[in-house]
């Protein structure tokens, strides 16, 4: 550089808006970053957005985290992340997290913060009252599958053994229900089988109702890594990012997905392309399927999926002769009416190969969010401590005495799912709710009701991060949570890695981790004896070790925090006395050996059904839903903080519609349009694109309207909402008189 | 224990952050690990032909848009900054599905445009490594280089009062890391490379991706490759979106007075004769305030004026700095023409001035000669700056006629009015009828040729400046109205001025010229706010 002094008087390369941006080594395994932003130390945390369960380091000045970047050394992402974890940082600064508990005068509306301790006693107060008048059956709560492993637990203990209440569920419900329903009855256990290395040592990836170029980049990052140039097969309506990047793309007809998989089964056994020795030696069931199958015929299914002959077969051959085959869904098979028959039809598939337990196979579900396996374990919800049973004695019996709890406090009795929560509020048996760490209002399918049914509740506690979320705003009590970052546990990622969370941030004013609002509250309640050896999320987490004891997902062999630390997160299973370094990728079932008595799969089945709501002249159109872009996570009340993954994603909702439904409609590309369902209505910007079909629209479901919308069927086995297919019309919103000229004047 | 001192408990405990004693340790270890990103460079530096430039291959980027983000976090950009930026390109032919994500930064062009246009020499291109780098401290804010980028590159940060863009990472690449971007590709979609720094010039047509601009105008170094090829009907997803642009207000202000005074000095020599000394006065004193109320409104648009002072720097390429270096002699030049208007009544004034001052008087037909000049080849330069950064909607004929448009209709309305005045204090005028007529002329065919033109391009999606129709339409459905309002608004004030008696003349005159006025501000308005930025492609 030049610095004589006459330069540098007539061109300034120093100065201080300069120096905003210089570089400088970043210690700590950190290359080059801004000198204003170095780090004097550095951890690493899982992130806290979907269930890859990525290692994010946080740059830490004074123990408080000032910036992050991808854990290089992570077993899962290697160095990489998706926007979210780039930004999982944005989101804590919102100028509307809740930093006071806020009671709600139920005749102006208003919000006035109160203190804990009045809080508490209101929270317990009305939850008694309840309790006593309405019985243990009046109460109930909607949790989350964002929080970690150890509140859920408390959550659950706390409220079932506690506070002696009998119903809860999650909104792992609306993402997970179906796989964990499908893996119980199929496998045995709520087991996905695979680790991430799968995805890298596959010949043929079957990927259905996924997209996860979009909804978890970072395990395509590890499709991308497979060195074997495996064929790569997408199954789903729209031509999605994945569909582009895939070798084969099926794209079927809206919930036609269980008759397709059930002629690809078909083809399999007719052309001989089955693991026979596999299927006698370790699943039950498959002469029952062989002959269920045989009304499937291509041409059947052909008829009913779109799909021809020829391209059946294709994919048939693919599956039946391709070498490592392993199947990977999410929510389009989950969100479905016959979602739980659906992933079982999958599962039968990797079952009849023989593509299961070995590497680059497996029938795969990738997990929605970071702990939904810590939900769907630990919850109480569903299943009792650690995926035992509430309805089996011995079981109650075991995790009474690891609790040292009198067993009579465990209900014998399981809880309404999310639906029939909602179905008893409508209908007056459940007074008070308590939602933790999601946004039904917003979320809920047909939720246009909801705020109505919701009304009804005479006691609506809501804990979050924010006091802005839709559910928030019509609680009777919002008590602030600390955030992801600001406190510690851990989550269970999609390929049962539990993976820790520290605390790397203060939480703002007197919001508080869920778990010591749980703790709180246990005092409150006066049953905080029972919860002695819950002192911290660490001893809770010895706790959980205790209750995986025995079970599929033991994981007693895991020390404590510091181990897994050490380890970049342990997958379970890992028994006591397992090594303390144990291999850092395993799959199940390596042994053929599955979690029923006898060690067999079963292969379940049932005849598809048709759609609820199919298309007719009123709602011409099948509207789908799902993921709008990498940077949008949910209902937007995190990833809407950062304005960098703003800036990724149209700020308005967007319909995708085909070219020339848009043409018959008048419909120009960008113009305002109305979609309308027999529930609602609502408006987007018209995104005139070819990867939809004739007949098909789509919605990215980030938008409050969308679920306006939706129809409420549900899978009869999971009770998980089908949001991917209703029937709409879509209209143009008349542009404003005198706007109206050439190009957009309606056509046909 | 009781509630309260559990609750303080629990709040002590949130409030201390243990990750570090707890965890950290292990971490520190840790050395950095560039191994990985080899085969994402160069494996030498580029030599003297070469420079570094961006390679995407189009088959590995999915669309997880970490590079924004990462860009983002790694070089501490301000929370609504961004330096990379993606888009999304697909088809409408029926039956062939497709959609592929674009990532985009700034693409160390051959021949920057932001470069040439700078008037300060904020950006230099590195002669080792061909990077394009803005000098931040060097930068006044004029952001000429955001109107002069064809791919939206530079970044204006308001509180900061610069631009910002990307520099390929240079830091990094200058000790073998790999720009921010290419780390954080999961699919290592991002690479560099070497590319040759004097190729063959791009044809007319050639774009980078469909829907961007031609890439003949300032040669991008940015390589995008496929193995499937980008279908030939692929359009970007924000194609006909219509976006508008910012309206700049004290730059419209300041067009619109430089314009008016510029106007006012080119009738000013045409009167030394034909006027008494006061009216020459009134005129000189009315042209040159609205010349400096126009420059310092300009300067309002700066986010740093004190470095304005180094405009010279870019006589060389840039239009701004000639522009400025035009105005300065017009300020100049109508400052002696004012010198001289006073000067020449001074005798009656017996005003304390030196004696040379009154040496000026004589010369006020030279001086408002040179300040006509001054003022025409002025607001040529305003002209160029628009047609230099080629926007379609910008192109030399239109921006030509509503500059010199402005001149004359402004130049004579404004001179008419002050006249008027005059009158109605009872001095004797002559020409006042004529200028009106010019103006009245001017203004009726301005609008005429405006209103056509619009109409003809609404009518041609195929023409480049459609989108600006466009935009005017769904944006500001009112403005022909308003503006026809305006323009009939003053035409006739000004026919109602000439039979009426002087007073009344004056206010109706002085009323017209505020309709003008306001009709012309809406103009240079909408010049700016309908002028469609060509980018790379965007999002839906």
């Amino acid at each position: 550089m030049n610095s004589h002094p006459v330069s540098t008087l007539f061109h300034r390369r120093h100065g201080p808006i300069t120096e905003d941006l210089v570089l400088q080594p970043g210690n700590f395994g950190l290359g080059q970053i801004p000198a204003r932003l170095q780090p004097d130390a550095t951890t690493t945390l899982v992130c806290g957005f979907c269930s890859t369960g990525c290692g994010l380091k946080a740059h830490l000045r004074e123990g408080s985290a000032i910036n992050l970047t991808p854990d290089p050394d992570y077993p899962v992402n290697l160095g990489m992340a998706c926007p979210k974890g780039w930004e999982a940082l944005a989101p804590l600064d919102a100028p509307d997290r809740a930093t006071t508990p806020l009671l709600m005068d139920r005749l102006t509306g208003a919000f006035s913060p109160v203190s804990w301790e009045t809080a508490a006693e209101r929270f317990c107060g009305e939850f008694r009252r309840i309790r006593e008048t309405h019985g243990p059956e009046a109460a109930a709560f909607l949790s989350t599958g964002q929080i970690v492993t150890e509140e859920m637990a408390l959550l659950g203990a706390l409220f079932k053994f506690g506070m002696g209440f009998v119903h809860c569920d999650s909104n792992t419900r609306q993402c997970m229900a179906t796989s964990a329903t499908a893996y119980k009855e199929s496998l045995g256990f709520d087991a996905p089988p695979f680790a991430y290395s799968d995805f890298e040592q596959s010949d043929v990836l079957v990927f259905v109702g996924a997209n996860p170029c979009i909804a978890h980049p970072i395990m395509w990052q590890r499709v991308l890594r497979n060195p074997r140039k495996p064929q790569i097969i997408v199954v789903d309506p729209r031509a999605t990012e994945t569909a582009m990047a895939a070798t084969q793309h099926y794209a079927i007809r809206p919930r036609s997905d269980l008759l397709f998989l059930y002629g690809i089964a078909h083809l399999l056994f007719e052309n001989g392309w089955i693991d026979a020795g596999f299927v006698e030696a370790h699943t039950a069931g498959a002469d029952a399927f062989r002959s269920f199958l045989a009304d499937y015929t291509p041409d059947h299914v052909a008829e009913g999926t779109g799909i021809p002959r020829e391209r059946l077969l294709q994919l048939a051959r693919t599956i039946g002769t391709g070498g490592r085959v392993s199947f990977w869904w999410t929510m389009g098979v989950n969100q479905g009416h016959e979602s739980t028959r659906t992933a079982q039809a999958l599962i039968n598939l990797a079952l009849l190969t023989g593509n299961i337990g070995k590497p680059g196979t497996g029938a795969n579900s990738i997990t929605g969010q970071c702990n939904a396996m810590g939900s769907r374990l630990f919850g109480n919800v569903t299943s009792l401590l650690g995926g035992h049973e509430f309805t089996h004695p011995a079981h109650r019996a075991k995790v009474a005495s690891i609790l040292q709890i009198d067993p009579s406090l465990i209900p014998s009795q399981s809880s309404r799912a999310y639906d029939q929560i909602l179905e008893d509020i409508d209908s007056g048996k459940i007074r008070a709710l308590w939602v933790i760490a999601t946004n039904s209002v917003h979320s809920w399918i047909n939720h246009g009701r909801l705020r109505s049914i919701l009304a009804k509740l005479d006691f609506l506690v809501v804990q979050d991060l924010y006091h802005s979320t839709e559910t928030a705003q019509i609680a009777d009590l919002i008590l602030p949570a600390a955030g992801w970052g600001e406190k510690e546990g851990t989550f269970i990622n999609s390929e049962r890695r539990i993976g820790l969370v520290k605390k790397v941030r203060h939480a703002p004013g007197q919001a508080l981790a869920d778990f010591q609002i749980f703790r709180l509250l246990a005092h409150a309640w006066g049953c905080q004896d029972l919860f002695k050896s819950w002192s911290s999320p660490e001893a809770a987490f010895q706790i959980l070790k205790r209750l995986s004891q025995g079970q599929p997902c033991d994981f007693s062999g895991i020390r404590d925090y510091a181990h897994l630390d050490a380890a970049g997160g342990i997958q379970w299973p890992l028994p006591e006395g397992s090594p303390i370094a144990p291999e850092p990728e395993r799959r199940l079932f390596e042994d053929g050996r599955f979690f029923f008595p006898d060690q067999r799969a079963r292969m379940v089945f049932e005849a598809p059904r048709p759609e609820p709501e199919p298309p007719d002249a009123d709602y011409p159109f099948v509207l789908l839903t799902g993921r709008g872009s990498s940077a949008q996570w949910h209902t937007l009340s995190r990833t809407s903080k950062s304005a960098c993954l703003r800036s990724l994603a149209p700020e308005h909702p967007w319909i995708e519609i085909h070219p020339e439904d848009a043409e018959n409609l008048g419909i120009s590309p960008h113009a305002t349009v109305r979609i309308r369902s027999r529930r609602g209505a609502t408006t987007a910007a018209a995104f005139v694109t070819n990867t939809v079909q004739r007949g098909q629209v789509f919605l990215p479901m980030h938008f409050p309207g969308v679920n306006q919308l939706t129809f409420p069927a549900f899978d009869p086995y999971s009770r998980q909402p089908s949001y991917k297919s209703c029937a709409v019309s879509v209209i143009p919103v008349t542009p404003p008189p005198g706007s109206r000229g050439v190009g957009e004047t309606p056509r046909g | 224990m009781s509630d309260s001192t559990l609750l303080e408990e629990l709040l002590r405990e949130q409030h201390t952050l243990s990750a570090v004693e707890r965890f950290s340790r292990v971490h520190d270890r840790l050395t950095v690990r560039t191994g990985s990103f080899t085969q994402l460079l160069p494996a030498s530096p580029p030599s003297p032909s070469q420079q570094y430039a961006f390679a995407v291959n189009l088959d590995l980027c999915t669309g997880c848009k970490a590079c924004v983000t990462a860009c983002h976090s790694l070089n501490g950009l301000d929370p609504e900054e961004n330096w990379r930026d993606t888009g999304l390109l697909r088809s409408l032919t029926p039956d062939q599905p497709y959609q592929q994500t674009v990532t985009t930064a700034c693409h160390h062009c051959l021949d920057p445009a932001c470069l040439n246009g700078c008037p300060v020499q904020a950006y230099e291109k590195d002669d080792s490594t061909g990077v394009v780098r803005h000098l931040d401290d060097q930068c006044i804010g004029c952001q000429y280089c955001v109107l002069k980028c064809p791919y939206d590159v530079p970044k204006y940060s308001e509180h900061r009062g610069i631009v910002r863009k990307c520099d390929l990472c240079s830091q990094r690449l200058a000790v073998g890391e790999a720009p921010a971007c290419v780390q954080a590709c999961p699919s290592s979609a991002i690479t560099i490379q070497l590319v040759d720094r004097h190729p063959p010039k791009p044809g007319p047509a050639e774009t980078m991706l469909p829907g961007a601009f031609p890439s003949d105008y300032t040669q991008p170094t940015t390589r995008y490759f496929s193995e499937r090829p980008i279908p030939p009907e692929a359009l970007p997803a924000d194609a006909g979106a219509h976006r508008l642009e910012s309206a700049h207000f004290p730059l419209v202000v300041m067009l619109v007075l430089t314009q008016l005074a510029a106007g006012m000095f080119a009738f000013l020599p045409f009167l030394v004769s034909l006027l008494s000394p006061q009216a020459l006065l009134a005129l000189a004193s009315c042209a040159f305030l609205a010349l400096h109320a126009g420059l310092a409104a300009s300067a309002l648009h700066l986010g740093r004026p004190l470095g304005a002072w180094r405009f010279f720097l870019g006589l060389r390429t840039s239009w701004m700095s000639r522009e400025i270096l035009a105005f300065g002699a017009f300020s100049g030049s109508a400052t002696l023409t004012l010198a001289a208007a006073i000067a020449a009544l001074e005798p009656a004034l017996k005003l304390p001035f030196p004696a040379v001052f009154r040496t000026l008087g004589p010369h006020l037909l030279l001086f408002s000669a040179a300040s006509a000049l001054l003022g025409v080849l002025s607001v040529g330069t305003s002209a160029m700056i628009y047609i230099d950064t080629r926007r379609p909607a910008w192109s030399a004929g239109p921006t030509s006629v509503r500059f010199f448009g402005s001149l004359l209709l402004l130049g004579t309305a404004t001179t008419a009015t002050v006249l008027s005045g005059l009158a109605a204090a009872g001095i004797a005028i002559p020409a006042i009828p004529a200028l009106i007529a010019v103006a009245m002329v001017v203004r009726l065919g301005l609008w005429t040729w405006e209103t056509q033109r619009n109409a003809r391009l609404l009518r041609d999606p195929g023409h480049p400046a459609h989108s600006s129709a466009r935009l005017l339409r769904k944006y500001y459905p009112w403005a022909p109205r308003l503006r026809r309002l305006l323009v009939l608004g003053a035409t006739t004030l000004a026919l109602a001025s000439l039979p009426a008696l002087p007073k009344l003349a004056a206010t109706l005159q002085a009323l017209s010229l505020l309709f003008t006025l306001c009709a012309q501000l809406l103009d240079r308005t909408l010049f700016f706010t309908t002028a469609a930025a060509p980018r790379m492609p965007g999002r839906p």
